[in-house]
């Protein structure tokens, strides 16, 4: 049995490795990349750009980890095309791969604006290693730096410029606060405090018109809606991805909000599999139809697409599509589920500098905000994720003291039985 | 056959002997003493709780299925060939974004003193014969440390596996 997968980010290679332990040494495994080495965290980019990692230490696996897997690794090729009945997929060099199961784990590529100029030397997203190498290389020329996006990457990008060293980092917000899709205010303005004290500057209801050009064809300044033309040498797009979906989407497969696929991961496409950034899921707590773009999503459809890859059977239960953890400067977030529902409890707790929502829907916990202490941040995602009566707990959830929830989650006989023999 | 670390939650009396073995044994200087007085700050893996007349011992269980694998996008969290999670040891390394903290059911997934890495159970603790530091310090026999077949599989699920960790685990 060939198995080909295409792409080596996080659903990649959990699908792999997952291939190799379910499906033992005589499953063929090949990998496509149109990445130009090895697989290497997205995540850490901005890490890469502020200098506190190198290329070397973003590496997602060890050395030699597709030999040793046993995988046939081919990186620097596009797959252009895939041919589902003859069972075929066709790389940009002209080579032909014949596989038995396809997994495409295509990812996703930036939202650039549609303004004048986003072509010019010196616009940038921040997506791939070749973006920060690039970016990387204007570093000592640069002294006015615009992010364009207030989102996780905007932020962390902004951050990063800032720790290089780049002087004047300004971020331009669509929307009147940080995070929207993330945070609510309270926790948005925290951030906000704690990104100023580092050096960020921020501008609010700011959206690009365009990229304006220097005498040598370099960006000289980012012009925006209102009419203001701010001076930058250097701007970073940070406006959300998009699922590429191309590949599927030629060969006649169905396409939504991202590739579509059922519980088992399959696409509409026979013996055609689907993970990651690239595929549409189902939110669990609101039933929506969305793109997933979330790493740990990634890794785990990865491991369910190899399982159901090898005839397996393995369901994909509904996911949580916000499911974010981060930190900026000294103050750490995680967010999770919804942001609004029937009872919002908020506290700030002045002693830790912590501040937690919770979001209820009757007896259940359907969403949570904690910013500055972050312990214990999984039980209340596990409450979330699980739908278990919550409200009884609130008190103590909105103390952070997770801990006593979990032994309050135990089956009563479970806590008075003695030694199980 | 690999040995798991199990709770026998009535034998708990919280008197936190398991949080000071574990927390010396992952000193540098392997004593409470000499750890502090070489300014180490010495950080417990293992977390006692209390509700009401009850309390208990909680630690990483090792996941079958370990959300924390998943969610690690540093790839420094990985399952070594005994079945330890663990972030520590491996070619890369943690960057604390506590993504895992986000997704262990558990909670037992902690930070350092300098609040930049994750620290969780790695057993690396144990002795020559084998037995994590937790464990040799129960007074009472609440943790016991020993061959999964020892023990009723269902029931060692059905403590804690099944029941918190819910979503995704399948393969």
């Amino acid at each position: 049995m060939h198995f080909v997968v295409i792409g080596t980010s996080a659903a990649g290679i959990a699908a792999l490795e997952t291939l190799r332990r379910l499906g033992g040494t005589r499953a063929r495994l090949t990998a496509v990349t149109d990445e130009p080495s090895e697989p290497y965290s997205r995540c850490l980019l901005p890490d890469l750009l502020a200098g506190k990692k190198s290329e070397y230490s973003i590496r997602l696996r060890p050395a030699g980890f597709f030999p040793k897997l046993g995988v046939e690794f081919l990186a620097g090729f596009k797959v252009v095309a895939l041919h589902p009945e003859e069972k075929k997929v066709f790389l940009e060099d002209g080579r032909q791969l014949s596989f038995d199961r396809l997994l495409v784990a295509t990812g996703a590529s930036p939202v650039m604006p549609e303004v004048p100029g986003v072509d010019t030397r010196g616009v940038f997203a921040l997506r791939t290693l070749q973006d920060a190498r690039e970016m990387a290389s204007l570093f000592p020329r640069v002294s006015r730096a615009m992010i364009l996006g207030g989102g996780l990457v905007g932020l962390k990008a902004a951050l990063a410029l800032k720790v290089a060293g780049v002087p004047h980092v300004t971020v331009a917000v669509a929307s009147p606060r940080l995070l929207t899709r993330q945070l609510d205010e309270e926790a948005a303005a925290m951030v906000e405090r704690e990104l100023t004290a580092a050096g960020l500057e921020f501008i609010y209801n700011a959206q690009p018109r365009a990229f304006v050009p220097g005498p040598h064809g370099t960006l000289a300044g980012v012009e925006l809606a209102d009419g203001r033309e701010l001076p930058a040498d250097l701007a970073v797009v940070a406006k959300g991805v998009r699922p590429n979906v191309q590949l599927v989407r030629e060969a006649g497969g169905l396409v939504g909000a991202g590739i579509e696929v059922d519980r088992y991961l399959r696409t509409s496409l026979p013996d055609v599999f689907a993970a990651g950034d690239c595929v549409q899921v189902t939110d669990r707590l609101t039933g929506r139809k969305t793109n997933s773009a979330l790493w740990t999503l990634a890794a785990e459809q990865g491991r369910y697409a190899a399982a159901n890859m090898l005839g397996l059977a393995r369901s994909y239960p509904p996911p949580l599509t916000r499911l974010n953890s981060a930190r900026f400067g000294n103050l750490d977030v995680v967010a999770v589920g919804k942001m609004e529902g029937e009872e919002v409890l908020r506290a700030f707790e002045g002693t830790t500098g912590t501040y937690r929502r919770l979001v209820f829907e009757g007896d259940r916990l359907v969403g949570f905000i904690l910013a500055g202490k972050v312990k214990g941040a999984g039980v209340y995602t596990a409450l979330v994720k699980t739908g278990r009566p919550a409200w009884k707990w609130r008190h103590l959830l909105l103390e952070g003291r997770a801990g006593r929830v979990v032994l309050g989650c135990l089956p009563p006989q479970r806590r008075v039985e003695s030694k199980i023999s | 056959m690999p040995r798991e670390i199990l709770i026998d939650f009535a034998r708990c009396t919280g008197c936190l002997s398991c949080r000071l073995a574990c927390a010396v044994a992952h000193t540098q200087a392997k004593s409470l003493f000499d750890a502090v007085l070489a300014g180490e700050k010495p950080r417990a893996r293992i977390f006692v709780h209390q509700l009401g007349q009850q309390k208990a011992p909680i630690n990483c269980r090792h996941c079958t299925d370990a959300p924390c694998l998943d969610a690690c996008m540093a790839g420094a969290m990985y399952r070594k060939e005994d079945g330890t999670v663990t972030n520590e040891g491996g070619e890369q390394r943690c960057v604390g974004c506590w993504m895992c903290v986000m997704v262990c059911p558990y909670g037992a997934i902690t930070s350092d003193a300098a609040g930049t890495v994750a620290l969780k159970c790695d057993r690396n603790c144990r002795d020559e014969s084998g037995t994590p530091a937790c464990v040799r310090a129960c007074p009472t026999g609440a943790l016991v440390y020993t061959e999964v077949e020892d023990y009723s599989a269902h029931r060692r699920h059905g403590a804690l596996g099944k029941i918190l960790a819910g979503g995704a685990g399948a393969p």
